[in-house]
């Protein structure tokens, strides 16, 4: 982690909801891997005062491309600094040949890289999109990932066989709602599994981070018999070990 | 050296620049964004004789120019704390200041004495909470006293700074940090809910100036200003002011290369503002962090020629 300038290369609309900006970013920014986030500030000003989360979608070789909202100005040769790679990449286990991404009520951004990186190691690789996830424009993502279409309920169809065929499944959720979306996806796990073993589903706890070192401990959770921290523990955590969900579930 | 405090164990600090509580951890924990050598101490986050969950729900509300923490205090309980950390405070680069946060007066003194002989802590601070009358001050204070040899520092809270900064010196403080970011309440924009927390800011600094000022010229103990310093400019006002110190906060987050740049422009490293330094002449080495330090010590030194090599 370092803290480093960085100079918007390219600006490119990718949709009318979101654009990707290509960063050149200092050496040991270059080597971010799926689920790392880089912490951003662009002004001098306090306003906004805590850093934005930037999350990468993809890296070639001096550049990362991180997706930003459609509504916020961004100009190539703006400066921005960053803080990062904050986080630990997300676990992909080499046994694991059916990857199940979910993203529900919220953009799979988070999950873009891990989907080429599960690509790349000739993985089946399919994206549940739930809730307003809906919304989120699919003209940018590799014809190889299968797209799956859910409800606004937190399902989506033939839900128990998706389960069932994943060998290995990631979820995204936005704070506060991602606990509610967690414990939904553990019984729905619980229902169709005798017993839902550890390093399978893998969520991300992605909560505001104002240090992003694991200094402030505002993004502290209980996780099995220890305490982690997103900013530094996570932002990948395995299900049945996160408390809260399993809380969650048992209601 | 500057004295901080005196007495029959004195404070004192390579530099006036120091870390404030619930900042910069429990150690070096921002050591690969600051070199953290360049403070004079850093006061670790709160401690507490029993351990402490982290809060349940939202625990971030962002502001205009600002941001309210409700964090919970989580901490490992003051044995835990030592068994973690102690042997990285012995071997660190900055002095520590261990801040006990005020439950009750039994286990703050408890807390004080688990910390008598660490080593690599220097002081004690002891954070009154918001509503802390002088009997709850002197209570506080004057058991820390009594179970410690370190320096005590008692932290006021922002709103009863004036009430209760006499009571904390005949308690026995040695020194008063004035002051402790306030408490505010925000809706959460997510939730929709209102949260309570501590808030802290750039604008933070005028409340806590003026307290430090207004406190000055009525206590015979050290002032160390705290609350939204952002630059050096903010710190020498709270010196300007009548402290002998100055604890920086929340810039951390923000703009963690001011810290360093504030602590070296206390700390004589750069010129003073007042002579209209460049800072250019100095910035180069900005965020040469002790990680990065010991990465460049470890790698093998350019090969020297020999002196008696034919022209």
């Amino acid at each position: 982690m370092q803290q480093a300038q960085a100079i918007i290369e390219r600006v490119r609309r990718v949709s009318a909801s979101t654009q990707h900006l290509d960063l050149a970013v200092e050496k040991s920014q270059r080597n971010v891997e799926a689920g790392q986030i880089f912490l951003a500030r662009r002004t001098e000003s306090s306003d906004p005062y805590l850093r934005e989360p930037w999350t990468p979608v993809s890296r070639n070789g001096g550049t990362v491309v991180v997706e930003r909202p459609a509504t916020q100005h961004y100009t190539p040769g703006d400066v921005v600094n960053l803080i990062g790679p904050v986080g630990k990449p997300i676990p992909l286990r080499d046994t694991a040949r059916n990857l199940l991404l979910i993203a529900y009520d919220s953009a799979p951004t988070s999950l873009l890289m891990l989907a080429d990186d599960a690509l790349r190691k000739k993985m089946a690789v399919t994206l549940a999109l739930v809730g307003t996830a809906l919304h989120y424009p699919l003209d940018g993502l590799s014809q190889e990932i299968e797209i799956i279409r859910g409800d606004s309920e937190g399902a989506w169809p033939e839900q128990a066989e998706t389960l069932r065929w994943a060998e290995q499944i990631v979820a995204v959720a936005p704070p506060p709602f991602d606990l509610l979306h967690y414990g939904r996806l553990l019984s729905a796990l619980q229902d169709i599994r005798l017993d839902v073993p550890s390093d399978y589903a893998y969520v991300l706890y992605q909560p505001p981070m104002p240090c992003g070192v694991g200094a402030c401990r505002a993004c502290l959770l209980d996780y099995g018999k220890e305490e982690a921290m997103a900013c530094q523990d996570g932002p990948a955590f395995d299900l049945i070990k996160l408390k809260a969900v399993t809380r969650e579930a048992g209601r | 050296m500057i004295e901080i405090t005196s007495g029959k164990q004195p404070l004192r600090l390579a530099n006036p620049v120091i870390g404030a509580a619930g900042i910069f951890g429990f150690s070096g924990e921002y050591s690969r964004l600051i070199d953290l050598s360049k403070l004079g101490a850093l006061v670790t986050n709160p401690v507490t004789w029993r351990p402490r969950r982290a809060a349940s729900g939202t625990r971030v509300v962002p502001l205009d120019s600002g941001v309210l923490v409700h964090t919970g205090l989580p901490n490992p309980g003051i044995h835990g704390v030592y068994r973690t950390f102690a042997t990285k405070w012995k071997n660190g680069a900055t002095p520590i200041i261990v801040h006990i946060a005020a439950t009750t007066p039994e286990e703050v003194g408890q807390c004080a004495q688990v910390l008598e002989t660490a080593e690599g802590v220097v002081a004690v601070e002891i954070g009154l909470n918001d509503e802390a009358s002088h009997r709850d001050a002197r209570l506080m204070i004057g058991t820390a006293r009594q179970y410690t040899h370190l320096p005590v520092l008692a932290k006021l809270p922002l709103y009863a700074a004036q009430h209760v900064a006499l009571a904390a010196q005949e308690a026995g403080a040695d020194a008063l940090v004035i002051a402790a970011p306030p408490r505010g309440t925000a809706r959460d924009p997510l939730t929709g809910q209102l949260v309570g927390g501590r808030v802290y800011g750039p604008w933070l600094k005028a409340l806590s100036l003026r307290a430090v000022g207004q406190i000055a010229g009525h206590v015979q103990i050290p002032i160390i200003g705290c609350g939204g310093v952002h630059n050096p400019d903010d710190a020498r006002d709270f010196l300007e002011a009548g402290a002998v110190a100055v604890q920086v906060d929340s810039v951390a987050w923000v703009r963690p290369e001011m810290v360093e740049v504030i602590a070296r422009n206390l700390g004589g490293l750069e010129l003073t503002r007042a002579a209209g330094a460049l800072a250019d002449e100095w910035r180069p080495g900005l965020g040469e962090t002790a990680v990065m330090r010991a990465q460049l010590l470890a790698s093998p030194p350019p090969a020297i020629p020999p002196d008696d090599l034919p022209e």
